[in-house]
């Protein structure tokens, strides 16, 4: 297998892409060749096309933006309209997210299933993986089951050049949120721990009393 | 219905159709009275979002990039319509429209809230305005790709707190039907 892993993450590789591709890389461990890519700027574009030309297995992962791929993806998407089509690849992606419902990345697996048969390349399927975002703050107790996910995705890619349907599965669960759940954030939302993660930013960045900025307002 | 955005995603304006037929659109528009706003985006000094959250976090509502951006989001939230306007390429429209409309982000509230059951980002600003498509189809478009297209935007739709209105293609609509169609909502 000649791998190529295109990292699409706006934030290049100081993002929760590469942290969880370095956990997948960490149990793939195999000596079989690994071309890595990002897509942020010209060069790094580049590459990623002819890591892309060259292999004849990609992985590409990115975050959701949108409740959809990032523009630099789709910009990505765009270029290999144009490449020849000499062998047919097989072709998995990783698409993950803030939210932690799979639900927010449903439209987007179909597209990613249409858009390889349409590149005439063989489709691996898509891992999704919600509840990413701020795990790079996160203390290591609360991301050894995430990462060790991640590990064992690689390990199993590894043997088996595909992804492990049982991670797949436990990965994008919840589809949604359940009843319980969405009691516990009624119940929390007036203490306003739901909204931590932001406020901590934003009063790290002395920004807490223009929360509320309509800065386009006329 | 008053102002309305055009967002035009033509990746290739020197083919020409494609943004003669928007262009089209727009004085149709007019001619029904209405106050009309093209941006055509990839004549447009604009960049990519970053993934920084500046936009939420340092200088709540407003994006980081020293760019065109501005305008757009200035004209995109006074308006009472929008249209995403593009061509469809490799069964999306172009990324063009799509880095602009990632940067839409700073329109909204970093707070979260709950809404048909999903987690959602709350409103920044009190209304959100409708939306419709116009799209021209690829050689090879088909009813799947159809499908997907208006799939993924009902959920910007339900990202952005308002409603998608229409899907037209430039192939099966007339600039004036569409035109005539906002101008009665
Ligand atoms: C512009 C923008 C749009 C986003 N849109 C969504 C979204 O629609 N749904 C979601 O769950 N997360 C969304 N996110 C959150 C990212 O998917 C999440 O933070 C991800 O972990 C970032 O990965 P990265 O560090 O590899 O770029 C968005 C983030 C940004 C910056």
């Amino acid at each position: 297998m000649k791998l190529a892993i295109i990292n699409g993450s706006p934030r290049y590789k100081n993002s929760n892409s590469t942290l969880l591709m370095d956990q997948f890389l960490k149990g793939f461990s195999s000596k079989s060749e690994i071309a890595q890519s990002y897509l942020v700027g010209t060069e790094n574009k580049k590459k990623a096309l002819a890591d892309f030309v060259e292999s004849d297995t990609v992985l590409i992962i990115f975050p959701l933006y949108t409740d959809c791929k990032p523009g630099i993806v789709k910009e990505f998407f765009e270029s290999l309209l144009g490449v020849e089509n000499s062998v047919q690849k097989r072709v998995g992606f990783i698409v993950q997210s803030g939210f932690p419902e799979s639900i927010h990345s449903e439209a987007l697996e179909r597209y990613l299933q249409k858009l390889t048969k349409r590149l005439g390349h063989i489709y691996l399927g898509t891992v999704i993986k919600g509840g990413v975002e701020g795990i790079k703050i996160m203390p290591p107790g609360m991301t050894k089951k995430l990462f060790g996910q991640f590990e064992k995705l690689g390990s199993y890619f590894a043997e088996f050049q595909n992804f492990d349907p049982k991670i797949m599965k436990q990965l994008r669960t919840p589809y949604k949120l359940s009843a319980s759940r969405i009691f516990f954030f009624n119940l929390i939302s007036k203490t306003g721990l739901t909204n931590f993660y932001w406020d901590m930013n934003l009063k790290k960045n002395n920004a807490f009393e223009q929360r509320f900025d309509k800065p386009f307002s006329v | 219905m008053k102002k309305i955005t055009i967002l035009n995603g033509d990746i290739h304006p020197e083919k020409k159709i494609f943004s003669e037929y928007i262009h089209q659109v727009e004085e149709k528009l007019m001619s029904e009275k209405l106050e009309v706003h093209v941006f055509n985006i990839n004549s447009m000094n604009l960049f990519y979002c970053k993934g920084c959250w500046s936009c939420w976090w340092k200088t709540p509502g407003k994006c980081d990039i020293q760019d065109d951006g501005s305008q757009i989001f200035q004209s995109v939230i006074n308006s009472d319509f929008i249209i995403f306007a593009s061509p469809l390429i490799a069964g999306f429209t172009s990324s063009a429209l799509k880095k602009i409309t990632d940067r839409f982000v700073c329109l909204l509230h970093p707070y979260i809230q709950i809404k048909n059951g999903e987690n959602h980002h709350q409103k920044r600003y009190e209304k959100y305005p409708d939306f419709g498509l116009i799209l021209e189809q690829e050689a090879d478009t088909d009813e799947e790709d159809i499908e997907i297209v208006k799939n993924i935007y009902g959920r910007l739709s339900l990202n952005f707190h308002n409603n998608m209105r229409f899907c037209h293609f430039t192939e099966s609509n007339k600039p004036e039907e569409i035109a005539h169609e906002i101008s009665h909502y």
